[in-house]
């Protein structure tokens, strides 16, 4: 019991980094409509921005806070400059996957020519210490994340729900024609709503690179996690992405500890949940129904 | 403009027309047949593997391009082919070519297993579903490394006579003609393969099966009314791309004769759906350009600059993938068409081609 419990804690700390990443990737699919699968590239890229400034000396919190500057730069770039003039991706969805592609290429290969192949070594944030609750040892790191999750939450709950910039974002979200009709500058929301998504991607980043190295291919498995939650949550709930989130690392986690066939494949629980979702129940736990007019 | 009227009218204009027209295929073949004679046996070895990659291409092309169904996983369907070749030869002593076609039923099979979401999962999330079998088949491979060798590789071996005796060496693909090198006997091999491949689904997208691909893709509503069995037509469809697929990659198991895990990432599946959209998706001929180019820049092109601005192969990939939606998203062929339809119009003639003309 001891030892399931404590590869379950393992799992929900990991769960806080899918579900960063999976608020990242509501954010866009609530303002575009495109499942951004460039997404975890982002992150990278920032999490390396992070890196330089750290070990050119800057302390780790300013670090962290200039990286997510600079991915909030990057995203609102991507958004400009790739992903609005090519289109919507409901009408024309292989150019649109084509271009987040071309963009996971991109900045794969640029974080390549700048950083080198190698991978870096990043300190965890929150130390190498843990406690004991219960009997169970819980790292200092795993705990952090959880709670960066939460602030980010909150943020984001306060951006939304309490903000006229937050709400001109979900009437850009609910319907963009009539949005830019009564005078919301659609674009430029849209284009925030990138940054804002590369911003959280960050922080995930941030947290996984302790464990993973910082390497250029830091998030690919992550990025299906984060997908992974984000079907389960549904793709335009931003609580659903926190709970997925729980989920998938859960399942993740205590799934290829007692099934053999699962063993080094933790992202084989992931995949059958995304199937399994999109199979039954499309719009997820939390998601919007969506019906089309025929 | 349907392909019975385009044949009509380039009968009525008379022997020129016709030259203009079968002209370039007879150049181009004449090219394709002097290559291997022309170029080191280590250029031959990479036009096999480019070959390899049209095929996989071809098939995605009928899923995505003519039928509307995207993936970003035959990378893995490649992969499977290629392994299941390389069991069978290894493990069962399945001749060569008769893995091959085993690897393409295989394959079938499996496409259909992946296509059953897509009757429910559309666009953008199909993506992602199949995003997520080419990001988990390599680690499949690790974790049955049992039979597939995992990431220390597969050797694919046969019982050959050596020295008198029977014994397990590695696969050779070796030339039964006195005067072709193995490379090149391959590479003819290959080639024929590939024509037929392209052949085949030419007539197939031409027939009335293809022309039902066509409409599923355009309206699945109209096409229900009209009385195609849609489900019917998506899920075959996605079997037989996939096993075209299978065969590209049991090909790439008989030219490489060893396979690793890494070979088969998340990457290979990007690879093929790039060479299907820069050559133009709903486009016969599309893939093979598209692999051609691809091959021409990761090969040669990429091969001159120095070493410090590898990584930049990437970088110059994305960036052209991108610019190519925005300035012509019907890749090289559908450019050229434009081009055409731009020059025809100016002359005052004919519009010269239909979007939906087969080349």
């Amino acid at each position: 019991m001891r030892d399931f419990l404590q590869i379950l804690l393992v799992g929900i700390g990991d769960g806080a980094v899918y579900a960063m990443l999976g608020l990242g990737l509501v954010v866009i699919y609530r303002s575009t409509g495109l499942l951004n699968f460039a997404q975890g590239e982002m992150a990278m890229f920032s999490t390396f921005i992070v890196w330089t400034m750290w070990s050119l000396g800057l302390p780790m919190w300013l670090a962290i806070l200039g990286g997510m500057a600079g991915g909030f730069c990057v995203g609102a770039l991507v958004h400009q400059v790739a992903v609005r003039p090519v289109g919507d991706p409901h009408e024309k969805p292989l150019a649109v996957v084509i271009v987040t592609i071309g963009l996971f290429l991109g900045l794969n290969g640029a974080a390549q020519l700048i950083w080198g192949t190698l991978d870096r070594s990043m300190p965890p944030l929150f130390g190498r210490g843990q406690v004991t609750v219960f009997g169970v040892a819980v790292a200092w790191q795993k705990i952090g994340a959880v709670i960066a999750l939460g602030v980010m939450v909150l943020l984001f709950y306060l951006l939304f729900q309490h903000t006229k910039l937050g709400l001109a974002m979900r009437a850009v979200a609910s319907n963009s024609e009539s949005a830019s009709l009564v005078g919301i500058p659609v674009p430029r929301l849209l284009m925030l709503g990138w940054g804002l998504a590369a911003a959280v991607g960050t922080v995930a980043g941030v947290f996984i690179a302790p464990n993973l190295g910082l390497g250029t291919n830091l998030m690919q498995l992550t990025l299906i996690f984060g997908f992974a939650a984000i079907t389960l949550g549904g793709f335009d709930s931003l609580v659903g992405a926190v709970v997925g989130g729980f989920v998938v690392g859960a399942l993740s986690s205590v799934m290829p500890r007692y099934i053999t066939i699962f063993e080094k494949m933790p992202l084989a629980p992931a995949f059958i949940l995304i199937l399994a979702v999109l199979l039954f129940r499309p719009e997820g736990l939390f998601g919007k129904k969506q019906v089309s007019r025929v | 403009m349907s392909g019975a009227v385009s044949a009509e009218q380039s009968a009525q204009r008379g022997p020129r027309e016709w030259a203009l027209k079968v002209g370039p295929w007879i150049l181009l073949f004449v090219i394709l047949a002097v290559l291997p004679f022309q170029f080191p046996s280590f250029r031959v070895e990479q036009f096999c593997f480019w070959m390899t990659l049209a095929i996989a291409a071809c098939g995605l092309n009928l899923l995505t391009g003519y039928n509307g169904q995207i993936s970003v996983g035959h990378g893995a369907l490649f992969g499977i082919g290629a392994y299941t070749t390389g069991i069978l030869i290894t493990e069962f002593g399945v001749p060569l070519f008769g893995a091959t076609v085993a690897a393409a039923v295989v394959c079938f099979f499996v496409g259909i297993l992946v296509g059953l979401p897509a009757l429910r999962i559309k666009g953008l999330y199909l993506a992602l579903v199949t995003l997520a079998v080419a990001t988990l088949f390599p680690l499949l491979l690790e974790q049955f490394s049992a039979i597939t060798g995992g990431s220390g590789g597969l050797q694919i071996t046969s019982p050959q006579m050596y020295r008198g005796e029977m014994r397990e060496r590695p696969i050779r693909l070796e030339s039964p003609i006195a005067g072709l090198a193995n490379d090149q006997w391959k590479y003819f091999l290959f080639l024929a393969i590939t024509v037929v491949i392209f052949v085949l689904s030419r007539n197939l997208i031409k027939s009335r099966v293809g022309r039902s691909l066509v409409a599923v893709r355009d309206n699945e509503i109209a096409a229900e009314s009209s009385g195609i069995p849609v489900s019917k037509v998506k899920i075959l469809t996605f079997g037989l791309s996939a096993a075209i697929a299978g065969i590209g990659g049991s090909l790439f198991a008989l030219d490489q004769g060893q396979l690793y895990p890494s070979s088969f990432t998340i990457v290979l599946s990007i690879y093929i759906l790039v060479a299907v959209v820069v050559g133009g998706a709903s486009s016969i001929i599309g893939p093979a350009i598209g692999a051609v180019f691809y091959g021409l820049f990761s090969d040669v092109i990429i091969q001159q600059m120095p070493d410090r601005i590898q990584p930049a192969r990437a970088v110059i990939l994305g960036v052209l993938l991108i610019l190519l939606m925005l300035l012509a998203p019907g890749g090289v062929v559908g450019g050229v068409r434009s081009l055409q339809a731009n020059f025809a119009s100016r002359k005052g003639g004919s519009p010269g081609s239909d979007p939906d003309l087969i080349m």
